[in-house]
């Protein structure tokens, strides 16, 4: 299924925000749209973008590979980003990742064995005071959890991982 | 109007250059040399890499006068603190540029340092080692040693295919992206780009297939370091192994200007072979770059079907024969065949062996035909271009009308300085049946249904889009009108050449400097034929019946085996041939020529522009060179012709045609200064292209025109409701004689197809992709059936030289194999 075809009216506003002769800056929120059900944006959705803008998938897949929130490789349903850098260090971020991996039996990188959670360790994302904190990336966009521990976060992937089957 | 000069100072130097000019360009004009990797001469700057990072001065200027402060009698400079990119920054007055100083080293030093800490320096083993800008700048302004830990160093994957054409070394690239621009600037095929950031920065393609461009193979030339290689010359020799020679490619009627690369090796035996063909600058023709298939179709000269010795038939069987044996042989049956005999010459013939051909027919009384598909070439000779046109600098009040061809496959190199002539305000005007490359940078578009090409031109006003082209083509300063024979046969194509010479009448622009008709000619030198006086023949197979049949580089019978009966009804077949082909097959004699690398000639090019070519390669078995093959039969039937030198020849063409008059080949050699300035010992600059130092060539002369003749209107076949109507098309990499060798090539020649509308194909019941029967003349074929909504309705394209003949539109059957 395309991507007009699967999210028509989506489409057709995220268009009509742009002039037609600059289409081609819509290139972002349609990645945004492509990869919201998967967690990912396939070859097929590429070219679909590709189509719509009349650029080629080369120029949809540099976009991808430029920014890191845009993803071509399928993982997790949701990736969650833990910031490490110093400010977070020191409020025990490294340490709380560390433990969230072990807890989960993952290294940073990896997705768990459910394919619901993908763990990464990104720079700075403007939350030094209210380490350890991350960004979740998933279907509803991107959420925020600060002041966070392990087993605040274990139970959060609990609730998704249940929220998951409720929606199966 | 010529741009206000500005003066700077340059290391000392004073400059004069337009405003406008980069430093780097400007520093270039004088001699010096300011160090790049990503800048190139042909694109646009972007100043990514650092290398040319340069001191620059400016006066200072009074705040209160607005007038630049004197100290000293002199302007006041002051010296920005950071070294500012040469490559990005324009000239302005005053100025002052120092690239000599300790801190302009220090800052090239810092930018090589850091270039190489993610660089494998293999030089050893590189393709590019020898003429590498890296390697070059890296001894002149690098560091003899390095701080860089061994151990940090990047490792990425160093064989990655591209295409099947290119491979890229990731380790290699120094990310400049000259090869990602040149698809986005030059040729309008981004199929190249940047993938992630940072030390991990990758080039992607994601085209299908991958790199999927007709120019891929200019990307390996302008690399700065041997990240980009062709799977063609990969591993193949060192650069400095091998020798060079001059040479023009006989792919299609640009005439691109070539550089052979040879080398003597053990691997082909010990002999010497043809490692590479090269771009050669020739700024009027085809500026610095090639097409793939004019880089990689060079394999048929060295063919393993190649003929080394003179066949003769006696009954049924042939067998090999001395030179004196055959040649008697033919010139005891031309002479017995006395005015009854027709000598058929292809197009990727030399002008020196057309003359002696022409020259044979006329001397006995015989006939000279061009074997072509294509008519109207007369017209050219009369209302053609001349000296004063040149694609690379037309722009704004320059019109081109391309009818009938689809020229990205026909001339690409064509394709692409039309394009970037358009992108400089040239109006493109681009009739056709159906949607080609090119229409995406036209200004307008005329669509006619096949059948209508002639009086689609002849009566454009009539119709609404005409209307707006119309007016375009009537005030343009100049016009430059390209016709071809995008579905279109010997008839149909004269008849739309004189619409368009009409059209060029009528407008005024016939016969004036800068304007011109220029005809899409299937071979590399049918315009050379056309100006010596060679006329196609409609039926060839009621001209061979009971006939002598001269046939020189050209395989009528493989093109169409309906003609194996006509030339056997033909009293006595001389073939002379590169190869054996199934035209030899029914020969009495054949007469093995050399190739165009292993002899010297010329070739007359679409746009008139004669150009020679050098010997490269020793002569293969016991060949001898066309015209001397011409020369020795003529003189044993009596007729005395040149056949010693190809310079004689051109002297005697150039005394006996009015438009080649007062050429030699010391005028076809000469050479002047062309910008950007490449291919010397700063190969960093413009990339691995070969500069011209064996000659420019030069324009025939327009002929005194006076009124042009004209043809009769044709009737076109027209497709019916019940029929389908087969229309000949061309494709790039086709299965012709001299494309077929190159086995890598094999991939994009594929299989004989037809192209159909979706409606088209539902209506004969064939699905995309099957196979299925294909009946033309009474003759059965398979075909592989491609589906495509850009094909008009109720036809079925079908590519030349594909296996099928089709010369001209005819009616077909088709069915589900």
């Amino acid at each position: 299924m395309s991507l007009t075809e699967k999210y028509p009216q989506e489409v057709k506003k995220i268009l009509a925000k742009y002039p037609p002769e600059q289409k081609r800056s819509a290139v972002m929120p349609l990645l945004y749209l492509a990869q919201r059900q998967e967690g990912y944006a396939t070859r097929a959705a590429m070219q679909d973008i590709a189509d719509l803008l009349a650029i080629t998938p080369t120029d949809v897949a540099s976009i991808i590979g430029f920014y890191t929130l845009f993803h071509d490789e399928k993982e997790g349903r949701y990736r969650m980003q833990v910031c490490t850098d110093l400010p977070c260090a020191l409020r025990g971020a490294d340490q709380f990742l560390q433990e969230l991996c072990t807890n989960l039996q993952v290294q940073v990188g990896q997705t768990s064995e459910d394919d619901l959670v993908t763990i990464e360790e990104v720079k700075c994302l403007a939350g030094c005071d209210k380490a350890p904190m991350f960004q979740l990336q998933g279907e509803n966009g991107i959420e925020y959890h600060e002041n966070m521990t392990v087993d605040k976060t274990l139970e959060l992937i609990e609730a998704l991982r249940k929220s998951g089957k409720e929606v199966k | 109007m010529p741009k206000q000069l500005v003066s700077l100072i340059i290391d000392g130097q004073s400059v004069s250059v337009p405003a406008g000019t980069l430093i780097v360009d400007a520093a270039k004009q004088v001699g010096i040399d300011i160090p790049v990797f990503c800048y190139h001469p042909k694109m646009e700057p972007v100043g990514m890499c650092r290398m040319c990072l340069v001191e620059v001065g400016r006066p200072v200027i009074d705040r209160v006068s607005g007038q630049p402060v004197i100290e000293g009698g002199k302007p006041k400079i002051q010296f920005g603190a950071k070294l500012e990119t040469a490559c990005t920054t324009p000239v302005s007055e005053d100025m002052q540029v120092v690239g000599m100083s300790e801190k302009a080293r220090t800052g090239r030093k810092e930018i090589v340092e850091f270039l190489l800490t993610s660089h494998p320096l293999d030089c050893p083993v590189c393709d590019k080692g020898g003429e590498c800008p890296l390697q070059n700048l890296t001894m002149a302004h690098g560091s003899s040693e390095s701080r860089f830990k061994f151990d940090d160093k990047q490792h990425q994957k160093k064989h990655v295919p591209l295409g099947d054409l290119i491979w890229l070394d990731r380790e290699r690239c120094i990310q400049c992206a000259r090869c990602i621009r040149f698809q986005g600037e030059i040729v309008g095929d981004a199929v190249l780009d940047f993938f992630r950031r940072g030390r991990a920065t990758d080039i992607v393609t994601y085209s299908e297939p991958g790199f999927d461009s007709i120019f891929s193979s200019n990307t390996t030339d302008i690399c700065p370091v041997g990240a980009l290689t062709t799977a063609d010359f990969r591993f193949g020799a060192r650069p400095w192994e091998m020798n060079s020679a001059a040479s023009i490619c006989t792919h299609c009627p640009v005439g691109c200007n070539t550089t052979l690369n040879i080398r003597r090796e053990a691997r082909s035996d010990g002999n010497m072979v043809i490692k590479r063909i090269m771009p050669r600058q020739n700024e009027q023709v085809n500026e610095i770059w090639l097409c793939d298939k004019g880089r990689f179709a060079h394999h048929f000269s060295a063919s393993p079907d190649r003929l080394a010795k003179p066949l003769v038939r006696t009954g049924e069987l042939v067998t090999e024969s001395s030179w004196e044996e055959a040649l008697n042989l033919a010139a005891r049956s031309l002479v017995e065949a006395k005015q009854d005999f027709i000598v058929l010459a292809g197009g990727r013939l030399a002008n020196e062996d057309l003359f002696n051909l022409k020259a044979l027919a006329d001397g006995l009384g015989g006939k000279a035909a061009l074997y072509t598909h294509m008519g109207g070439g007369y017209l050219t000779t009369l209302a053609g271009v001349s000296m004063d046109t040149n694609f690379g600098e037309m722009g704004a009040g320059t019109s081109i009308l391309v009818a009938a061809s689809d020229l990205y496959n026909e001339a690409p190199l064509w394709y692409l300085r039309i394009k970037q002539a358009a992108a400089r305000g040239a109006t493109l005007i681009l009739a056709g049946a159906r949607e080609t490359k090119l229409e995406k940078y036209a200004a307008h578009v005329i669509r006619y249904a096949y059948g209508d090409e002639a009086q689609t031109i002849k009566s454009m006003q009539k119709s609404k889009a005409g209307q707006a082209a119309a007016e375009a083509l009537a005030s343009a300063q100049n016009l430059v009108v390209l016709y071809g024979s995008d579905g279109l046969g010997l008839e149909g194509s004269a008849s739309l050449a004189e619409a368009c010479a009409g059209l060029l009448d009528m407008t005024g622009h016939a016969g004036k400097p800068g304007s011109g008709l220029i005809g899409v000619w299937p071979h590399a030198n049918d315009q050379g034929a056309w100006e010596m006086g060679f006329q196609p023949v409609a039926d060839l197979a009621a001209e061979f019946k009971n006939k002598l049949v001269y046939i020189a580089a050209c395989d009528p019978v493989g093109d169409d085996p309906a003609l194996a009966e006509a030339l056997k009804s033909a009293r006595f077949v001389i073939v002379q041939e590169l190869f054996q082909t199934e035209t030899t097959r029914l020969a009495n004699v054949v007469l093995p020529a050399q190739a165009f690398t292993e002899r010297e000639g010329s070739f007359t090019s679409g746009e008139r522009r004669v150009q020679r070519f050098y010997p490269a390669l020793p002569a293969f078995g016991e060949t001898r060179p066309d015209f001397s093959i011409t020369a020795s039969l003529a003189q044993k039937a009596g007729l005395e012709l040149e056949g010693t030198s190809a310079l004689l020849i051109m002297n005697k063409i150039a005394s006996k045609y009015k438009s080649f008059e007062g050429l030699s080949y010391a005028r076809l050699a000469e050479v002047r200064e062309q910008w950007p300035l490449v291919g010397r010992g700063d190969i960093y600059y413009g990339g691995a292209i070969y500069a011209n130092t064996q000659g420019l060539g030069t324009r025939l002369a327009l002929l005194e025109a006076g009124s042009l003749p004209g043809t009769k209107p044709v009737e076109s076949k027209r497709p019916s409701e019940s029929e389908l109507l087969a229309i000949p098309v061309c494709k790039i990499y086709d299965r012709g004689v001299t494309v077929l060798p190159s086995t890598l090539l094999h991939p994009h020649i594929g299989d004989a197809s037809v192209s159909l509308h979706p409606d088209t194909a539902v209506r004969f019941k064939v699905q995309a992709g099957s196979t299925a029967q294909l009946t033309v003349n009474g003759t059965a074929y398979q075909v592989k059936v491609l589906v495509d909504e850009k094909v008009p309705a109720s036809v079925a394209l079908l590519p030349r030289s594909m296996g099928i003949p089709i010369n001209t539109p005819a009616t077909i059957s088709l069915k589900a194999a």
